[in-house]
């Protein structure tokens, strides 16, 4: 059997099968390898009794309707596969409680909606806010400016985006100063930074303000049968298309021949040839085991050593016995905070006692996703620091497990007044441990490298060509410049399978 | 564009963004060049609570009855295997035994205490069926000193805490009493915090084993066992079967009932605690193989697509497909037998199967996935599996 390829793909996460979709699109010859037995990474779902559990998805921002075509849309139409996944729109951008004030705001989706709400919440926020919008557009079109064009003209730039250069290197902190943000109203607005990871003093204003206009001008959607169906329909596209899949085939090494990629071996020892690698995964494992240490040039051990770990994920999935109604819960998402302000909200998301989450509740969007009188809900938590790989060990795993979830479930039954616990019917808990397991990421990371200073989306997107160290070895998914998330991820995955089709391209001419 | 008044801002940002690059670099350079670190606490716990295989070896034999037997486990170092992993009371093995040139793969419950994993150490107790190829298998060839591959330990029979009730009535049929020695001998040893009441059914006193051990166990006060006897008269224990009489002095307060045993106890025990309207989640039983109506014995032929190759079989209307694929020698992965791992999650790509889908996932349904270990054959099919 013919085991050579034009492109080898590990790993089969949003971006991996995004980039293989396209790719296989365009003709090429695509192997994707995979260490799980279903395709997604995150991006699935599992049983327990009575219920179908979503894993990782909360929303998928940049969606956009019928009416407004958001770039996720975009590329799901380019690749064909909108019309073979029901999505369902969300209507409320977050729900957010700060337990310290006992403080509680429910904002819409909508520019004009939301600096509505706000100005009712902190009279006078308007101004500001539209100002905010304003800049948050400038940005984002300077940034598809630059996507587009890499040898940045700093003279055109100024002249288009005159205001997006003054705010480029800046924090978010700095930015609201600037606007003359009312404090209420930015503690508000940056209830967004949790999504990004990093605390709005030391979080790119840039990437700040374009996440938060993506996901409010456009609101976002969610697949009625789990972000599997979204893995499923793309891994089957992949195979109609004549790709490649291979389950339960995890990648050891990556090999060279004069000095050149040359294809990947699997810890069974099998080979699979190609001289392009699509790595979904962590530059972390990539550059540290996984290509042979002569051919990791020293600049690549630098940037890696340089860089912080992201959020490491905790999730409690519950399959409550009640309808949502019955157990009082009306929202979608709950936002559950100790604090509004996200610098002391992450110093207590650094702490093995940290028991804030997003909770989401299925069912209040997506009614049939359990039997009736049933709910689905789950609570999703980041640890920030290596808090919780400092306390673990193989005794206490179970028991540690066990505890931060118990505090974490009371701590948004005394936030919310709603009680979860006597509902209980099912219970399943995905600790760093699992994450680690599942997605084979260092330390049971969930949000690629912490997007911070100058480890930021705007210094990342400037370098990323000079930064892709080893030749025909593209980096697709969380560890990619934008960070973690379904639409980031599904972005950098089409991002890489252009710029790998470019790669071969400039091999034929030469 | 217009421009924007922003306080304090001027054309030193604008060079800040200018340098970015530059700062970066800097940031970059300045980093020491030792190597990547790659071992984290965590990954590696994730690793021996999770390995992808354990050699192991039996060290002892334990005769529990006349067709029960109890086996000692310890790492089969040579292999490779240094250490066993951790494990919740209640979870199983999926143990791999090679017969002939077939590859059988058959879930067994741990049935001793965590603790003992800790002490590198596990044991499985196996009861011989009369038509059970790997049970047979057991009996007749494996020694103190065999050796054989198990997986990590899997499911989710367990005690949870923060979802049970602190009061748990564990109903054992025959072999069924396995997870609940584990459970007891956990609470013994301070791992699981609850009130347990084992009601122990089996024919005579000879097949209740690990009696000894159990009725140890109850000078602990948190731990409590009944024996039932259908086939023996006993002035120490109560004659008959389990019924809604046994059960229904614990129906008074908040408890949780934890069902394991053969078919006929589950579908018992369904009718009955299904009389008192108690909500689901006090309820759990062990891998439930529900009862599937109408099974045809009929042959149909089988055609089953690998990466590598194809090959043809034929499986009985009342075998599973999973039994068929390991008689003939081909390789599956598997490990819970009963629908529910999703390990062995197959595509069916033409043909008619009968099966309890509620295990399937709602978009696996709609692109025709299957579990083959919980499927059976209603027409010729053509399946392709996950390897």
């Amino acid at each position: 059997m013919d085991n050579s390829y034009d492109v080898i793909v590990i790993g089969a996460g949003n971006a991996g099968l995004i980039s293989a979709l396209k790719l296989v699109k365009e003709n090429k010859k695509v192997l994707i390898l995979e260490s799980n037995n279903v395709p997604g990474g995150f991006a699935t779902s599992f049983i327990r009794g009575r219920f179908e559990f979503e894993t990782s998805l909360q929303e998928i921002g940049g969606y956009g309707s019928s009416e407004k075509i958001g770039p996720i849309q975009k590329l799901f139409e380019k690749l064909e596969i909108s019309d073979k996944i029901n999505f369902i729109n969300l209507t409320d951008a977050f729900h957010v409680y700060a337990k310290d004030k006992k403080e509680e705001y429910r904002m819409p989706f909508g520019i004009q909606e939301f600096i509505n709400k706000m100005n009712e919440y902190v009279p006078g926020s308007d101004k500001a806010m539209k100002k905010f919008f304003i800049l948050a557009e400038e940005v984002q079109k300077a940034i598809v400016f630059l996507e587009q064009d890499k040898n940045v003209n700093s003279k055109i730039l100024s002249e288009q985006f005159p205001n997006f250069m003054k705010v480029a290197a800046l924090s978010t902190d700095k930015v609201f100063k600037a606007l003359k943000m009312p404090k209420k109203a930015a503690e508000i607005l940056s209830t967004y930074w949790i999504y990004l990871g990093s605390p709005t003093s030391n979080l790119s204003f840039v990437h700040f303000a374009s996440t938060v206009l993506s996901n409010l001008y456009l609101g976002a959607v969610i697949p009625e049968k789990r972000s599997h169906e979204i893995s499923n329909i793309l891994a089957e596209e992949i195979t109609k298309n004549g790709g490649d899949i291979k389950y339960l085939s995890t990648v050891q090494e990556i090999l060279f021949e004069e000095g050149k990629v040359c294809g990947v071996r699997l810890s069974d020892g099998k080979d699979f040839k190609s001289k392009h690698i699509l790595f979904n995964g962590s530059p972390t494992f990539l550059y540290g085991k996984m290509i042979p240490k002569e051919y990791v040039p020293k600049e690549a051990l630098k940037l890696t050593n340089s860089r912080v770990l992201g959020g490491r994920g905790f999730s409690i999935y519950l399959g409550l016995n009640q309808s949502p109604e019955d157990i009082g819960l009306t929202d979608y998402s709950y936002f559950i905070n100790h604090s509004l302000d996200s610098n002391i909200e992450f110093e207590n998301r650094s702490s093995i006692k940290n028991n804030s989450c997003v909770a989401i509740v299925l069912n209040n969007k997506n009614p049939h996703c359990s039997p009736a009188g049933t709910t689905l809900m789950t609570m999703t938590s980041v640890f920030f620091g290596d808090t919780f790989n400092n306390k673990v060990t193989e005794e206490n795993y179970f028991e540690l497990k066990n505890q931060i979830a118990e505090n974490i479930i009371n701590n948004f039954e005394e936030t919310t007044g709603i009680n979860i616990k006597s509902y209980i019917e099912e219970i399943e808990i995905a600790s760093p441990v699992t994450y680690a397991r599942y997605g084979g990421h260092p330390e049971g990371v969930i949000y690629g490298y912490k997007l911070t200073g100058l480890d930021n989306l705007l210094p990342r997107t400037l370098n990323k060509e000079k930064e892709n160290f080893v030749p025909n070895v593209r980096i697709c998914g969380g560890f990619d410049a934008w960070g973690n998330g379904f639409s980031n991820t599904y972005l950098s995955g089409y991002r890489a399978a252009k710029l790998t089709l470019l790669d071969m391209k400039g091999e034929e001419e030469a | 564009m217009t421009d924007l008044k922003l306080d304090g801002i001027g054309k030193k940002e604008i060079l800040k963004f200018k340098n970015l690059s530059k700062e970066r670099e800097k940031v970059i350079t300045s980093t020491p060049l030792d190597n990547i670190k790659v071992e984290y606490n965590t990954s590696e716990i994730a690793h021996s609570l999770h390995p992808k295989l354990q050699y192991v070896k039996v060290i002892d034999i334990i005769n529990e009855s006349k067709d029960v037997k109890t086996f000692l486990l310890a790492p089969n170092d040579e292999k490779g295997t240094k250490k066993l992993a951790y494990f919740k009371a209640g979870q199983y093995i999926s143990v791999r035994i090679r017969i002939g040139k077939c590859l059988y793969k058959r879930p067994y419950t741990l049935s001793c205490s965590p603790k003992l994993a800790l002490e590198n150490h596990y044991t499985i107790t196996i009861k011989r069926k009369e038509e059970g190829v790997v049970s047979n298998y057991f009996f007749d060839n494996i020694t103190i000193g065999s050796s054989f591959v198990v997986s990590a330990p899997n499911g989710t029979f367990c005690y949870e805490r923060i979802r049970d009730a602190k009061n748990v009535i564990a109903i054992a049929g025959g072999s069924g009493i396995t997870p609940f020695i584990s459970m007891a001998e956990a609470i013994n040893d301070q791992l699981l915090n609850f009130n347990l009441t084992i009601l122990y059914g089996a024919k005579t006193t000879k097949d209740l084993i690990f009696k000894e051990r159990l009725d140890k166990l109850c000078t602990n006060g948190r731990i409590k066992v009944k024996y039932i006897l259908s086939e023996e008269e006993s002035d120490k224990y109560e004659r008959g079967f389990i019924e809604k009489e046994t059960i229904e002095p614990y129906l008074a307060e908040e408890n949780s009932f934890f069902v394991c045993g053969p078919m006929e106890l589950y579908k018992h025990m369904n009718e009955v605690l299904k009389e008192y309207n108690l909500a689901k989640k006090f309820i759990r039983t062990d891998l439930f193989f529900s009862e599937i109506e109408l099974r045809r014995e009929e042959e149909f032929n089988v055609k089953i697509i690998t990466k590598d190759k194809e090959f043809n079989i034929s499986c009985n209307g009342q075998e599973t497909l999973l039994s068929a694929i390991e008689k003939n020698g081909i390789l599956v992965p598997s490990s819970c037998h009963v629908g529910v791992c999703g390990l062995c999650r197959s595509k069916l790509l033409s043909g008619k199967i009968k099966t309890f889908d509620s295990d399937i996932r709602a978009s696996d349904k709609n692109l025709n996935y299957i579990h083959p270990c919980s499927s059976f054959p209603e027409s010729d099919v053509v399946i392709k599996l996950p390897n």
